[in-house]
């Protein structure tokens, strides 16, 4: 029940993630259901690690401010980085650091490989699922208490079916035509996004590493 | 010696329109300027009055221009420009004069008292359809310290939206009209080539702060990208985060509102960072009026793809015969066209079989929209000016 209740605020918080994601993936509804199963049972691995470590920890980490600055900070981060290299160098994500030519924007443009790898959806898919943002706090905080570590993995992996529910409509975009303006707005989307991140990260880890 | 084309003595374009049939056709809106300036005549002081004639006559002489000339990209400019730099004389002088300062104090957004800014609207669908959360520190409906309520200026906008569509950017929004006076300084144009792809990044900003806004629950642009804080109202600077916003404001508005126009003669801001604009271009798909290409005529001469302050026109567009979505009919592209293939054009009818019935519609409807709400933020500005002038 949670997790359906605190399900628009999931899809809100996960959004600037997934949206940007799913556009530039090549079009149809099947392609879409294959990535976005892959990126929630990421998301599900990033969860249940999250549940064991919470539960092993109390509620050190959801509690102390400092903690969940640190993790929140390195986790926005790296999603900055998995959606520079998953979403704006795909399709050749492997390559992206080693052809990093000057006029790499002139490809921005380009289609979509009509057959994606499935390591950009499970990245961020597992960055989301270990972010903090407020409705996992609140499940983390009712994991913690729980009894066993059994019980508290269970209240996760429902919290995230019940979560999980509001992520389906993503699918519709599987329907929209990709031409290369569409793609090239997707992808300069996720520059944007991937800057904002990396920002609102960087900010928090200096915050934390300045004041404290 | 000269060549006989220099030699060739210049003779005046002959008038689009007699005088008696410029005026006739300019009455309906000189009443509409007169209807909608009694309120200013019935309640407020001298200054006011002062502004409403002035504003009236300026109207009123520049939609008779229009159709005496037949162009329209020409005269609209004036009032466009008027728009631009005077709005933000009355802005800052009431805003100065309720708080003392530009600068808006967090208790005063704390308490609902931010004056709307249209800019927001498509930030605000998201949060407002799943958790019916208005993501804005200002309040539902007027108050007497905040008369610019979110209901008010919605219903504005839709209004003005439903009449003019993407014209809403030639017509109505104040903050495009500073860019295009810098952009009508210079003579000619500095930098020539610009990346016609660079006319996405609009959409790419408007994805970007719909889908921020949602996820952090607060309107993204405002906070972090408006280069029009600069000349409006700003959130006071009190830490290194509010004076990072304030130097992205500062350098945004230098940058894209005046010196890009100043050296490209195109709306940069408009054509590539609001998102605003890109919102408002979706609005193009249902309204009436559209500029088209008369297939027949049109030499490929590129006149009018160098005049679109937009960049709203590709060789493929005009080669279908039509303009890009970004199209804000603001008529450059009519007026510069020597051939007269660029025409204005009703949906639904033939194209370039009536295209002045088709213009005169259309700029009925939108220079009554200009005179109801430019019109009126023009005649407070003035009035404000005149309460500034030493002498009585
Ligand atoms: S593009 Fe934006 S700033 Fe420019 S006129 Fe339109 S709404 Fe105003
Ligand atoms: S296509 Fe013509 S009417 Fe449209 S914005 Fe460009 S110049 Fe103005």
């Amino acid at each position: 029940m949670l997790g359906l209740a605190t399900g628009p605020i999931c899809l809100a918080s996960c959004g600037p993630v997934v949206l940007p994601w799913m556009l530039v993936q090549p079009r149809g509804v099947r392609v879409h259901a294959r990535q976005l199963s892959i990126f929630l049972a990421a998301r599900l691995a990033g969860y249940l690690l999250f549940a064991a470590l919470i539960w092993f920890a109390g509620l050190a980490i959801s509690r102390s401010w400092t903690g969940r600055s640190w993790v929140f900070g390195s986790v926005q981060v790296a999603l900055a980085a998995g959606l520079l290299i998953y979403a704006v160098a795909w399709p050749h994500a492997g390559c992206a650091f080693r052809h990093t030519h000057r006029n790499r924007l002139v490809h921005i443009g380009a289609p979509p490989d009509p057959r994606p790898r499935p390591t950009g959806a499970a990245a961020l898919g597992f960055l989301t699922g270990i972010n903090l943002c407020p409705p996992f706090l609140v499940a983390g905080v009712r994991a913690a208490q729980l009894p066993s570590l059994p019980a508290a993995l269970l209240f996760f992996a429902v919290f995230f079916v019940g979560t999980a529910v509001w992520f389906t409509p993503f699918l519709s975009l599987g329907v929209v035509r990709r031409t290369p303006s569409f793609l090239t707005v997707a992808r300069l989307a996720a520059v944007l996004l991937a800057c904002w991140y990396g920002f609102s990260g960087a900010s928090l880890l200096i915050e934390k590493a300045i004041y404290g | 010696m000269a060549s006989p084309a220099l030699a060739r003595p210049r003779t005046p374009a002959p008038p689009f329109r007699s005088i008696g049939r410029s005026i006739l056709l300019t009455l309906p809106m000189a009443l509409w300027a007169l209807l909608m300036f009694t309120p200013s005549f019935q309640q407020h002081g001298r200054n006011s009055h002062i502004g409403a004639v002035a504003v009236i006559l300026f109207m009123t002489t520049l939609f008779f221009l229009m159709m005496r000339t037949g162009k329209t990209y020409r005269w609209r400019r004036y009032f466009f420009v008027a728009l631009g730099f005077l709005f933000p004389v009355g802005f800052i002088a009431a805003l100065v004069a309720l708080r003392g300062t530009m600068s808006i104090p967090i208790e005063r957004m704390v308490s609902g008292d931010t004056p709307f800014c249209f800019m927001v609207t498509p930030m605000l669908l998201i949060p407002a359809a799943f958790t019916r959360t208005v993501i804005f520190p200002g309040s539902i409906l007027p108050t007497a310290s905040n008369p610019h309520s979110i209901a008010i200026m919605i219903g504005i906008w839709s209004a003005m939206t439903l009449v003019v569509g993407k014209a809403w950017c030639s017509y109505i929004c104040f903050f495009g009209g500073i860019e295009e006076g810098f952009a009508a300084f210079p003579k000619h144009m500095k930098i020539r080539r610009l990346d016609p792809r660079l006319r996405l990044v609009p959409w790419a900003i408007l994805l970007f702060v719909v889908v921020l806004s949602a996820a952090l629950f607060e309107p993204v642009y405002c906070m972090w990208l408006c280069p029009f804080k600069t000349v409006t109202e700003y959130p006071a600077v009190h830490s290194v985060e509010t004076a990072i916003q304030m130097g992205i404001f500062i350098t945004l508005f230098a940058g894209l509102v005046v010196v890009l126009p100043f050296l490209t003669k195109k709306r940069t801001q408009c054509a590539y960072f609001c998102p605003f604009g890109a919102f408002q271009s979706l609005f193009n798909k249902i309204n009436l009026f559209e500029i088209r290409f008369d297939r027949e005529k049109c030499v490929d001469c590129t006149l009018c793809r160098t005049a679109c302050p937009t960049q709203a026109l590709s060789a493929e567009s005009i080669r279908d015969g039509k303009t890009l979505l970004n199209c804000m009919k603001c008529g450059a592209c009519v007026d510069s066209c020597k051939k007269d293939a660029a025409v204005w054009h009703l949906k639904g009818t033939k194209v370039a079989l009536k295209p002045e019935r088709a213009r005169l519609l259309f700029l009925y409807g939108a220079w009554a929209m200009a005179t109801m709400f430019g019109g009126s933020i023009l005649a407070n500005s003035v009035a404000t000016m005149i309460g500034f002038l030493p002498f009585k």
